[in-house]
């Protein structure tokens, strides 16, 4: 899904990245509220994991894999605007040393994964996690979580197909139907994983997932659970 | 364990090395969007773009190999235009098989992208094979990038290895325990690694910054020899912007 330099025209290019970087400018602003700014380390090491974790290649049926995008989890763990800018720095390394997305499409490619499917889908997955409330915090989370990752995966891929569509790459017909068809599966996996590692970090360290309120303060030093 | 998986290269010594960070980055960033910007029917543009790069390549002695191995990341990308927009396109018909067309139109909406996909992917695995990560990093904060971004991107960049490496070895682990990867039940065991390197990254992520924290860390990293531009620095980024300029504002003129 990470679009290369030459599929999008100047209008979507400069569109995506106007957009990319008011939010960018926003989250970086409100992160400060979030979280202590000298907690950059921990940021830091969170991209790592990030990007070790999407090494982590998951069975999606006989053999084909998938790989991991990870905004949803990103943003429930780590808060929204920590989370959007850990996956903008991961996008912007990705650019800038692997080659896997265009410099003048990051704008585009920060705007599919990290707004499209990142704050839009997180700010859905609050709205549905509200009335669910009733049920249990981790119940209520768990389900919306893995209702928006699967479909942080599918806006976003649609996001991209139109942003080529638009730039009149490839044809709409053809291409929304194709990557919204392959990503409705991949997305399903998604969906698994983020859930399980939330029922995990929820069993062990709720500490440490953002979105979860009613997490007890664990005295610090859990190592030895894990 | 594999120390140079991000910035293979980058410590070479050449002239290409040598040049100061803030105006390779501008230099190839400049050849990239004059690259996207040209329209598709100028292919003599093309060639110049390609023979810009060439020469920066040879000089750079990063081995040729490495680089378009390394290009091909952008392939599956180019196969699906290339499987869709040739045959679907309306347009003037240059060739049927069967009942397929391709159209003229279509082939050159893939040439566009293709050339220039190819182009720009080289450009930036040079620069990425040229310079090294901080070095990098430290020219866009200095060409006033946000802070923030390039303090989280080098402190990524300085725990990616021992992460991956943790990964890595919960993935032997699990191997070594008859795991195949098949089927989607199997997800569970990936959810469970994912799940423990999260927290094991961020324990060490607080243990990392306690540990700054006692030492004095205010948030950003102190700098110390910055280097300065060079007359041979200013002279690079005017020779490579001219040059691919040069040859998009011909254009102009035909």
């Amino acid at each position: 899904m990470h679009i290369p330099d030459g599929f999008l025209d100047a209008k979507t290019s400069v569109a995506t990245y106007i957009a990319s970087a008011g939010t960018v400018g926003y989250a970086l602003y409100k992160a400060k509220e979030e979280l202590d700014e000298k907690k950059i380390p921990v940021l830091g090491i969170t991209a790592a994991f990030i990007f070790a974790a999407q090494m982590l290649n998951f069975p999606v049926a006989g053999g084909t894999s998938g790989h991991f995008l990870g905004a949803i989890l990103a943003m429930t763990l780590l808060g929204p605007y920590s989370g959007f800018l850990v996956m903008s720095v991961v996008l912007l390394v990705q650019c800038l040393f692997f080659a896997d997305g265009g410099l003048t499409a990051l704008g585009a490619n920060i705007f599919n994964m990290g707004i499209i499917g990142g704050f839009l889908s997180f700010y859905l997955l609050t709205l549905v996690k509200k009335p669910l409330g009733r049920f249990g915090e981790r119940k209520s989370l768990l389900f919306s979580a893995a209702l928006f990752s699967w479909f942080s995966i599918i806006i976003a891929s649609a996001a991209c197909a139109i942003e080529l569509a638009i730039s009149k790459t490839v044809s709409f017909g053809i291409v929304l139907p194709a990557m919204v068809g392959v990503h409705s599966i991949i997305g399903i996996g998604e969906a698994i994983i983020t859930v399980i590692v939330l029922t995990v970090v929820i069993e062990v360290r709720p500490d440490l997932v953002a979105s979860f309120k009613s997490a007890p303060s664990l005295p610090y030093g859990g190592e030895g659970v894990v | 364990m594999k120390h140079d998986f991000i910035d293979r290269y980058s410590r070479l010594e050449s002239p290409v090395h040598s040049i100061e960070p803030r105006a390779k980055a501008l230099a190839i960033f400049a050849l990239i969007v004059i690259c996207v910007s040209t329209p598709p029917q100028a292919w003599w543009c093309f060639l110049v773009y390609v023979g810009i790069l060439a020469v920066i390549a040879t000089a750079s002695r990063v081995p040729f190999s490495y680089l378009l191995s390394r290009a091909l990341v952008v392939l599956p990308f180019i196969l699906t235009v290339a499987v869709f927009t040739p045959f679907t396109k309306s347009g003037e018909i240059v060739l049927r098989v069967g009942f397929l067309k391709i159209s003229k139109e279509g082939l050159i909406i893939l040439w566009n992208a293709a050339v220039k996909s190819l182009i720009s992917v080289t450009a930036l695995i040079i620069l990425s094979s040229t310079t090294p990560f901080p070095d990098l990093m430290r020219a866009l904060e200095r060409l006033k990038f946000p802070k923030f971004f390039t303090t989280v991107a080098s402190f990524m960049y300085r725990y990616v290895f021992i992460i991956v490496d943790e990964a890595e070895r919960m993935k032997l682990a699990r191997d070594s325990r008859n795991f195949r990867g098949r089927w989607i039940w199997q997800a569970k065991t990936v959810g469970h690694m994912i799940a423990s390197l999260f927290i094991r990254s961020h324990m060490r992520g607080e243990r990392v910054y306690q540990a700054m924290c006692s030492r004095g860390f205010e948030g950003s990293f102190p700098r110390w020899n910055d280097p300065e531009m060079r007359l041979a620095d200013v002279l690079f980024l005017a020779l490579v912007t001219l040059a691919a300029l040069s040859a998009r504002v011909s254009l102009l003129w035909h």
